[in-house]
């Protein structure tokens, strides 16, 4: 086993998740964990999302269209279409899912259920809230080998609000984490995080914040004795968040007596704004890959688009990119065939661009893409705003159990929730779990 | 049967508690009504009340048959003239007795172990109301509900009597009052909820002095659709808000606290000259409706200034106005630079002023802000390096007749421009700091001026901490809280170079400690419920902190006193911040925000939006002036307002003899003779197509889809704004609903076909039949709010608009009369009620039939607010009081908020009233 699993001596239920993290040696050891076992290289993952669906019109012989996001309809080993033709070198890489949702979004509304996508929080059932998302779990679990927990970057920055994420990470109810989306800010915090003062001052700083800390922890306690028990649980949220503060004083204190890494920031245009939608998206790829490769940051989400972006530009860039007259909103709404296959195939592009440079970074006896597992997709299908039947595309971690170069569709009988595919994300990253959210097992059809 | 323990006395207060709640209908009313059983619809209402006598009069009568019995009875005396109830006996006996039976006999097909239509259960419910047990007491409060509404069961299926009926509901709400009575003490909800951003910026302000823009810099608070998010369950806090309030206190405090030395003024000005060329067709003094966008003309860029402070901004202004015109108004507005064509351009309103002087008396106009407010211009990089930051200052003409979308106006038509009124601003001067008294008075209220400072500089600083504390926790503080922030402070001291600085630091962390960020709760035993009761009152009606008044109240130990209260509310409404009030409570009630982002379709109603009419964002919604969507918001915002400042009725809600207009919005609605931007009460007839909440814009518009109206979603909106209903969302298995209906007018299918579709299915019919009804009536306004009766025949195939031959106002009208052919169907049979056809119909029925239920409404909605929890069946017995108690001048506005504010429940919202 790795050796920071036996950290966790019996198994812990994190607070409000409904997840319950398994000692590995209670639970029957698949051959993908002995494969993960093996690995010695960090072990990755990277969620990324793009907005109101794709594109996939019904057609009657269930084939798919040539412009289709899926490269085939039914289950099968696939052979890439137009739309998905990108992804061509990386082919044997990649696994399509079909059918594949969370229950827990259903209720939420065609704008909406992009919030539950990295979550599976049951938001309009038992819950009325979101709940922690994969890589946050990750992170509290794993998040202590690397500078920085994880990296959350967003198109649209910051965190939105109900109903309107622009972020797919979350620590728990309530506690949405705010989206990177300015490429300069993202570098300048991943890789020269004293800014202009020396590790001295920045020691320093930290020192007075944890004395700072400490004084209004005493002043909450002081606090906390006299409410009722019912108001007591509700403030400890508060205390709950000085401490993570205080975790996070503690840790940059430590790593500030590790050397930052170098960066050759050649070829990287951190200038880059929304106005060239293709460098911008590049360059937020770049950076997931700069903080992967330096080992900054092994878990990162990305939302490439949210549902809410009809009120900016990132919604306006088919419009930016090939003069389509309306936005994605409007795609998601009319499918046009010739704008949609342009749309899909750019989002490819950019995708393919990440997995790319992935594959291209040896490392170990394989390459990065072979220590990464990366999900990608959607939280609507075709159906203009549906909330069901996610497209998704799960990629790399080759050495990490997965197995890949096919579809696979669980429509109608063969339905199992998405979280069951966290499961087994989290599990090739060193995080065991044995049930995430609404989780029946793990999706044993995509392991090796 | 077994047999009836009545007792008269029981049987007496059962039936006086019932009736005096007769006719409340909470949910809302929703009797399928499908042909195969017509029943005399007779609302529920009518039918309590004519049994209340006869309830009364029946107690006294001893000696209960069973229920069949009764029902035999009930067919000698004649079923129109329902006999009062027999008792039930209370507890599980009667239960078991009675109340499951009648269960199984109406409900348990539906609601039971084989089917559980609208998630509901009967089946399984525990009989002892009054313990409380298994957590059933919302299902029961809901199951009565429906039964006092007569929604269940559906018309179609097998109908108690109606003694049967109003037997089981007085059980239910016996148990329940017992319950209620016996358990009042033990409401646990927690108090303990984070101030919402709204709040927090409003007491930031009041806190400090200055009014600084923070909410922009905070994780947003989270919306749902007509809720309040004022409460424990919405007010989460997690780490990331922390860190941003630290970096806003931190931020405020830069600007509340002043360096000491009197620092450099910077300043610099503008003058237009008006002599321009020989062709220009405007001068260059002159700001004519479309220059504001972009251009030089009263444009100023400022390259210096201090990084916090409070600027003065003075012009020399004139108008110039034709014939008929008395004024023209004039915004300034500041920030990065306004690219009109290009829609870029980030900035915040410096002020409006509305010109009356001609330009022979050119007069000087002054403004204040805060600098920190405007957004910045970053400068550019060029090969010479970068270029230095910059803010703008824009005049712009707002002058606005509603009808500024004429295609064939725009700013190349001088004709036009010189027949409407224009702007002179012949200098422009900005100045900032302000020194008038330096330090400011923001400054001295933290860091008063003192011998003490240097006399003895520790105790100096206790003083300043002591002050500041009390302020910012709303009450008084202990002298270990203080100490605490003195240990901080000195801790920090070495770090910093001054004593502003050191205490910039310290109090931000106050401002982070969770009796600042909090609401104040009297449970800390830190302080008492009269300080609780100010802060409630004030959070409630100014959205903000207490005042002086109300802290001094509170130390007197006067809040508790019933005529205090009273005059405390009526002062705070007739204050000025009683507007945050009414615009957070009524977006959050309305939950009209929506209305701001749906996609208007351009095609279809080509005048709606300020279009960009050339340049490369040709037909994009103009970013420079106020639009008629912004208008809409205030319209609504300010007819509950001007309800509240009347003390009407209300009622009124549902209709009135008056609108709330500016210029643009009576253009939009066709009404004639009003003049300028500034709202008024414009007198409207019965028989006008305005008046209430349902026909104003922000209502129709945000429940439609920008191209059709949309039924489904103005019934949700009537009844869970107006009626006060939880309308379930459609499960998730349901197929959606086409949103095509109505989108383009070659295909026009009308969205009642498209309905009647929808309701063939099983699944949808269910609610829906009890839906959209309510919506149809609506069907007489359009996708833009307004009255629209004529339609395109269904099918029909028609022309499209075309900007060139229909661009005028004469063409537009022209082409709608040969679009729209047919006149609309808004003709529904109201679940429970009478048909109903168009909106006159529908007020009439909901102002005569529903008035308890809407008045009941606006009360529970104020109490949620007022408290900052949702409402549960613990407070049934309370709102019922309310509702009593404000019958008289038919609910009043203001008088319902002095109630709520005197209520028990208001004053120690811990404990729900006994009933």
């Amino acid at each position: 086993m790795t050796q920071e699993s036996h950290r966790m001596n019996r198994r812990t239920v994190l607070r409000g998740g409904g997840i319950a993290l398994a000692l590995p040696f209670l639970s029957s050891m698949s051959r993908a964990a002995s494969l993960v076992a093996k690995v010695q290289q960090p072990k990755r993952m990277l969620i990324s999302y793009i907005s109101y669906g794709v594109y996939d019109p019904p057609t009657k012989d269930k084939t798919c269209h040539e412009w289709s996001w899926y490269p085939r309809h039914d289950s099968g080993p696939i052979t890439l279409n137009k739309a998905s033709a990108p992804f061509e070198s990386v082919k044997d890489s990649i696994t399509y899912l079909r059918g594949l949702d969370h229950p827990g979004g259903y209720g939420l509304g065609g704008h909406s259920s992009g919030d539950v996508f990295a979550t599976a929080a049951d938001m309009c059932g038992a819950d009325n809230t979101n709940n922690i998302s994969i890589d946050q779990l990750a992170a509290k679990v794993a998040g202590h080998h690397t500078r920085y927990p994880s990296l959350v970057l967003g198109s649209e920055g910051g965190t939105g609000s109900y109903g309107m994420s622009k972020t797919l990470s979350h620590y728990g109810p309530g506690q949405p984490v705010p989206a990177l989306e300015k490429p300069q800010e993202i570098f300048n915090r991943l890789f020269r995080p004293y800014a202009n003062h020396t590790v001295e001052d920045v020691r320093a700083r930290l020192k007075r914040e944890a004395s700072v800390l400490d004084l209004m922890k005493e002043n909450y306690r002081s606090l906390h004795g006299k409410l009722g028990a019912d108001d007591r649980r509700k403030m400890d949220e508060y205390l709950d968040s000085v401490r993570a503060i205080e975790q996070r004083v503690e840790r940059t204190s430590k790593w500030t007596h590790e050397e930052l890494p170098k960066i050759d920031t050649k070829g990287l245009n951190l200038e880059a704004t929304y106005h060239q939608p293709t460098e911008y998206m590049r360059c937020m790829y770049d950076l997931i890959y700069l903080a992967f490769q330096t080992d900054s940051t092994r878990f990162a989400t990305f939302m490439t688009e949210s549902e809410s972006s009809t009120g900016n530009l990132v919604g306006n860039f088919p419009n930016m990119l090939f003069g389509y007259k309306g936005g994605t909103h409007d795609i998601a709404h009319n499918r046009p065939e010739d704008a949609s296959g342009e749309w899909e195939k750019w989002r490819a592009e950019q995708h393919a661009y990440f997995l790319k440079r992935l594959r291209d970074t040896p490392e170990g006896d394989g390459t990065m893409l072979d220590t990464t597992v990366v999900l990608w997709g959607s939280a609507h299908p075709h159906g203009s705003h549906s909330t069901k039947d996610y497209p998704l595309q799960i990629a790399g971690g080759n050495q990490l159990g997965f197995k890949h170069g096919r579809l696979h569709n669980f429509e109608g009988a063969r339905k199992k929730p998405l979280s069951n595919v966290f499961v087994s994300m989290l599990n090739a990253v060193d995080v065991p779990v044995e049930k995430f959210a609404d989780s029946t097992g793990e999706l044993t059809e995509i392991l090796a | 049967m077994p047999p009836l323990v009545a007792g008269n006395t029981l049987i007496c207060s059962t039936f006086e508690s019932n009736a005096a709640y007769g006719g409340r209908t909470k949910k809302g009313p929703a009797g399928t009504h499908l042909d195969r059983t017509p029943r005399i619809p007779i609302p529920m209402s009518c039918f309590l009340k004519s049994y209340k006598a006869a309830a009364l009069l029946m107690a006294l009568v001893a000696g209960m048959g069973n229920l069949e019995a009764l029902a035999a009875e009930e067919s000698l005396v004649g079923g129109s003239a329902p006999g009062p109830p027999p008792p039930i006996p209370a507890g599980e006996s009667g239960h078991r007795s009675h109340v499951q039976p009648f269960f199984t006999t109406y409900c348990i097909r539906c609601h039971g172990a084989e089917k559980t239509k609208g998630e509901m259960t009967l089946h399984t419910l525990d009989g002892d109301l009054a313990s409380g047990a298994g957590g059933e007491l919302d299902r029961w409060e809901r199951i009565l509900e429906v039964l006092d509404d007569g929604e269940m069961p559906p018309e179609d299926e097998k109908q108690p009597t109606a003694v049967e009926r109003a037997a089981v509901q007085a059980w239910i709400d016996q148990g329940m009052r017992d319950h209620v009575a016996k358990a009042s003490d033990a409401i646990a909800a927690p108090l303990a909820r984070r101030l919402t951003n709204f709040e927090y910026e409003n007491t930031m302000r009041d806190l400090l002095g200055i009014d600084l823009e923070l909410i922009k810099d905070l994780s947003q608070d989270p919306q749902k659709p007509y809720q309040f998010n004022n409460s424990a369950e919405f007010m989460l806090l997690g780490p990331d808000q922390l860190d941003r309030y630290l970096k806003t206190a931190r931020r405020a405090l830069a600007s509340a606290i002043v360096d000491p030395e009197k620092p450099k003024v910077h300043r610099q000005s503008w003058t237009f000259e008006p002599t321009g060329p020989a062709f220009a067709t405007a001068q260059p003094d002159e700001i004519a409706v479309y220059t504001g966008g972009s251009g030089r003309k009263g444009t100023a860029v400022i390259t210096s200034w201090p990084e916090t402070g409070e600027y003065r901004i003075r012009i020399k202004a004139a108008a110039i106005l034709p014939p008929g015109f008395k004024d023209v108004p004039l915004r300034i507005v500041m920030g990065s630079i306004l690219r009109g064509d290009a829609g870029t351009g980030d900035y915040t309103p410096v002020g409006t002023v509305h010109l009356t002087n001609d330009v022979e008396h050119l007069q000087d106009f002054e403004f204040r802000g805060r600098i920190e407010n405007h957004p910045i211009q970053v400068g550019e990089v060029t090969k010479d390096g970068q270029e230095p930051a910059t803010r703008h200052i824009y005049c712009q003409n707002l002058y606005d007749n509603g009808r500024l979308n004429d295609n064939s106006v725009n700013h190349f038509d001088t004709a036009w421009q010189f027949s409407v009124p224009r702007a002179v601003v012949r200098s422009i001067e900005f100045e900032a700091p302000v020194v008038d008294t330096w330090p400011p008075e923001h400054h001295t209220r933290i860091l008063p001026a003192s011998p003490l400072r240097s006399a003895d500089p520790d105790a100096y600083v206790r003083n300043v901490l002591k002050s500041f504390i009390t302020r910012a926790y709303r009450r008084p503080t202990s002298p270990d809280e203080v100490d605490r922030f003195l240990k901080i402070y000195k801790m920090l001291e070495p770090e910093f170079d001054s004593l502003e600085a050191t205490m910039r630091e310290t109090l931000a962390t106050v401002l982070v400690s969770p009796q600042f960020l909090y609401h104040t709760v009297a449970a800390d035993g830190l302080t008492t419920p009269d300080y609780e009761m100010a802060s409630r009152l004030s959070y409630f009606l100014r959205g903000s902190m207490p005042d002086q008044e109300l802290l001094s109240l509170a130390a007197a130990g006067q809040l508790d006193d019933p005529g205090v209260i009273q005059s405390q509310v009526r002062r705070m409404l007739a204050d000025e911040r009683a507007r945050d009030f009414v615009r957070n409570f009524t977006m959050q009630w309305l939950s009209i925000e929506k209305s701001r982002t749906v996609n208007i379709n351009r095609n279809l109603f080509p005048r709606f939006l300020y279009l960009v009419p050339n340049g490369e964002r040709t037909g994009q919604e103009q970013l420079y002036r106020p639009t008629i969507r912004d208008y809409l918001i205030d319209e609504t915002v300010g007819f509950i307002g001007e309800l509240i400042r009347r003390n009407a009725s209300v009622l009124t809600i549902v209709d009135s003899d008056f609108a709330w207009l500016n210029e643009p919005l009576a253009s939009h609605y066709g009404v004639d003779g009003v003049h300028g931007l500034r709202f008024r009460a414009v007198p409207v007839a019965r028989d006008a197509k305005l008046g209430g909440l349902p026909t104003q814009g922000s209502v129709l518009v945000g429940n439609g889809t920008g191209s059709a109206p949309h039924p489904i979603y103005r019934a949700v909106w009537l009844r869970e704004a107006i009626l006060g209903d939880e309308v379930p969302p459609p499960p998730a298995e349901v197929p959606a609903l086409s949103d095509k209906a109505g989108e383009s007018v070659a295909s026009a299918t009308t969205i009642k076909d498209l309905l009647r579709i929808h309701r063939t299915e099983e699944a949808c019919n269910d609610c829906h039949v009890r839906l959209d009804p309510w919506g149809i009536p609506f069907e007489e306004y359009n996708a833009v709010g307004q009255y629209q009766p004529m339609i395109p025949k269904n099918g029909a195939v028609v022309r499209r608009y075309q900007a060139n031959v229909d661009g005028t106002l004469d063409g537009y009208r022209k082409y709608l009369e040969t679009v729209n052919t047919v006149k609309v169907d808004a003709s529904a049979r109201i679940p429970n009620g009478p048909e109903v056809t168009g909106m006159r119909d529908l007020k009439d029925y909901l102002l005569s039939d529903r008035k308890e239920e809407v008045a009941e409404n606006v009360i529970r909605r104020l109490l949620a607010y007022g408290i900052g929890r949702p409402l549960t069946y613990h407070d049934r017995y309370a709102v019922e009081a309310l509702l009593d108690e404000c019958k008289q001048g038919e609910y009043p506005f203001q008088d319902i908020i002095v109630a709520i504010c005197s209520s028990e429940l208001f004053r120690t919202p811990t404990r729900a009233t006994r009933p």
